[in-house]
This record gives C-alpha cells, sequence and structure tokens, in this order.
C-alpha cells in the first residue's frame, strides 16, 4: 500500500545520514547533497568525479534517514515516480525515497532509509539531482533533453528521441567516424543565454561512462529528431510537430502547469531560434555530412 | 447531425498555437498532440458545436456540408479517444 506523503512527512525530529556533503555543478548549475555518511559520500564522489566543484551551489539537498517504503510497484514492473504539488512546495516520491523542495527555498529534503544498500540510496539522490537541475534549469529557461549531445568544432549538435530512437548509436558512430566530442549518449542540459542556446553534458548515469563526457556549455548549432532509415538527409518540421516532439522528450518535470506554463514556452522559443529537422540516418557516420550542411548558426 | 451541447475541451488539456498548429498537452498521460490545420480550427471553435464547425468549414474549404460534417464527426471521435474532450461531450 502507498504511504501518503505531504510536506509534513519532512518535519518533526529527523535524522541526517552523516556529516558529509559534496557539490555537482552541472553547465553552470550547482547542487549541492549535505547529511552523508561516509560511505555514500565516498561513493557519491566517485560517481559525479569528472562533475564535482567547490562553486557556491544554487540548491542544497539534506539526506535524512526514511521509512523503508513509499510507493508500491506499478504493476506493468515499471518505476513509479510521482510529483504533487502543495502550497508549500513540490514533493517527489518513488519507491524508496521522498523529496520535497519548499516553495521558493534553495534547499531540499531528500528521505530514504540509510540501512538501504548503496545502490539504492545512490539511485534516490540520483532522482533527486535530475528532479533538482531540471527544476533550476527551468527557471532559468532551459530543461534536460532525452537526447545524445555532440560537439564538433566547438558547436553542440543535438539529437533526440524516445529510446530505441539511436542515441546511442549516432553517439558511438560519431566518436569513432568524426572524432567528435560527446556531451551525453541519454540526458543533455539545453540551457538558454539570451537570444542563443547553449547545451552542457549532465552527470546522470546512463550506458556512457562519466569521464568520457565532454564538460563545458557549447553554443547549440543543430537540434534533430532522429528517425531511423536506409536512407541519409533531413527533412523539414512544422514548429508544432517540433515543439511537441521536443515537449515529449524533456523529462523530470512532471507538475501540468510547470510544463504547460514554463515549459511550453522555452521549449517554443528554442524552436524559433533554431529550426528543428528530422535526421535520416542509419548506422554510419555519413548523417553528420546532412547534419553540417543544414548547420544554423547559433 | 443532431441537435448537441458544444463538446468541451478537457480541463486537463492545456494547448498552445503555434504557426496555425495546436499542441495539446494532456498533463496527466503527459501526452502530446499536434493538430493539423483543419483540427486546429475545430479544436479552437468548439464552442460553436458539430453542426455550425461542419457549415462553416464546408463554406470555407468547398466541401459539401455531409462531406465537413462526417470529417468533424472524425475528428471528435478521434478527439474523444484520445481524452483531449471533457467526459460525457461530443
Amino acid at each position: 500500500m502507498d504511504r501518503p506523503i505531504a510536506p509534513g512527512h519532512f518535519s518533526g525530529p529527523l535524522n541526517l545520514q552523516g556529516g558529509g556533503a559534496f557539490t555537482v555543478t552541472v553547465g553552470g548549475i550547482a547542487v549541492q547533497f549535505s547529511g552523508l555518511s561516509e560511505a555514500i559520500l565516498s561513493a557519491a564522489r566517485e560517481r559525479y568525479s569528472p562533475f564535482l566543484s567547490d562553486e557556491p551551489p544554487l540548491h542544497t539537498a539534506a539526506l535524512f534517514d526514511g521509512p523503508e517504503h513509499y510507493l508500491d510497484m506499478a504493476e506493468d514492473g515499471y518505476m513509479r515516480m510521482e510529483e504533487r504539488d502543495f502550497p508549500e512546495g513540490r514533493i517527489m516520491v518513488s519507491h524508496d525515497f521522498a523529496a520535497y523542495w519548499p516553495a521558493g527555498a534553495s534547499a531540499g529534503m531528500l528521505r530514504v532509509n540509510g540501512a538501504y544498500p548503496f545502490s539504492k540510496i545512490l539511485t534516490a539522490m540520483e532522482n533527486y539531482l535530475r528532479w533538482c537541475v531540471a527544476g533550476l534549469a527551468l527557471e532559468r529557461g532551459g530543461f534536460v533533453l532525452h537526447s545524445a549531445g555532440l560537439v564538433l568544432e566547438g558547436k553542440a549538435y543535438v539529437f533526440f528521441g524516445h529510446s530505441g530512437a539511436g542515441k546511442s548509436t549516432a553517439t558511438a558512430l560519431s566518436l569513432e567516424g568524426r572524432g567528435a566530442l560527446t556531451l551525453s549518449d541519454d540526458l543533455v542540459l539545453v540551457l538558454r543565454e539570451g537570444n542563443r542556446f547553449l547545451a552542457a553534458a549532465t552527470p546522470f548515469q546512463g550506458t556512457m561512462a562519466q569521464r568520457v563526457k565532454t564538460k563545458g556549455l557549447y553554443p547549440l548549432a543543430g537540434i534533430f529528431h532522429l528517425r531511423q532509415s536506409p536512407e541519409v538527409g533531413t527533412l523539414p518540421l512544422a514548429r508544432a510537430a517540433a515543439v511537441g516532439m521536443l515537449l515529449s522528450c524533456c523529462p523530470f518535470v512532471a507538475d501540468p502547469m510547470r510544463r504547460s506554463e514554463y515549459l511550453l514556452p522555452i521549449v517554443e522559443d528554442l524552436c524559433r531560434a533554431l529550426p528543428v529537422r528530422e535526421l535520416l540516418f542509419r548506422k554510419d557516420p555519413s548523417f553528420w555530412d546532412v547534419v553540417l550542411d543544414r548547420e544554423d548558426s547559433p | 447531425m443532431r441537435k448537441e451541447t458544444p463538446p468541451k475541451r478537457n480541463p486537463d488539456v492545456s494547448w498552445r498555437t503555434i504557426e496555425g498548429q495546436a499542441v495539446l498537452i494532456h498533463n496527466r498521460l503527459g501526452e502530446i498532440q499536434v493538430l493539423n490545420d483543419l483540427g486546429t480550427y475545430i479544436w479552437e471553435h468548439l464552442e460553436l458545436g458539430p453542426e455550425v464547425l461542419a457549415r462553416n468549414i464546408a463554406q470555407e474549404h468547398e466541401v459539401s456540408v455531409p462531406d465537413a460534417q462526417r470529417d468533424v464527426e472524425e475528428f471528435m471521435k478521434a478527439l474523444r479517444g484520445s481524452g483531449a474532450l471533457a467526459d460525457g461531450t461530443d
């Protein structure tokens, strides 16, 4: 049975899991985790090693002990992750953890059972980080996009699509065939800077090793929806279709109001600044020829 | 075509028209729907009701009223199927 969770779950006497802390910076967005046990601190530092920083955090998340169970497993076996809005703030809850981000605050709380294996605690922290970075990015005119991000000659090219679209394939082909630098093969942070958009690597776990990812913010020069095809080429996309496709590939912003009031206008601005095209690609690096041919200057 | 109450949009659907095409966000389902020009016209003018919509479309697109009625009915059915309309409306 699901445990009902409200902001009250995060008040009262709560126990921090330790005194350790570290900061991760994602595209200039610094998030600190505190209240960590020595063991979790060590494991987390190793996991996020290339993204560790000493920057002053925009957001701090304290790790507290929590109960063993929050949500039941979904019948279809998929992970349940629910976001709930309260006047006091937002709550994200899953099977093993619950997180609370008070409205307008720069600090949040994460509750997960301290007796859990490291992997479960790290997973809870990872999900908090995704939720938090997506939220902070949204406040800064950006979003996290399910996409492969590649850098060629100092410019970022983003290839988006759902699982199975070919993000990892496009990444592997670009590394081998073009010597491109990689931001990610799964989740890229897109941020607005004035009239242009930038792309950055994310430290989120995927199939790609953290050390392979290229840090820094790069001007976004092309954005393509992936479609596997025997032919190689690009097709124009109507702006409404592009907006719809992009929105469906923006995870971690579950709240309807924030999706329609904040995320939608940002995505629309991106499509206005940089026309999105459909990329027909097959399993060889030749798609880069049409990508570079269609390049739109940032 | 039956005389009916004009269909209502599902309040759980946020939408915006971009370059003449409506983008519908099904908030609870997390799904996105993009409508074509004709679908966008119908969506934006739902309150006119199917009959008036069909007449307007017939006039604008130079098709017969029965053809336009069929198109409107099919589109309403699709909207209902996707959950874009409030329950109990056509």
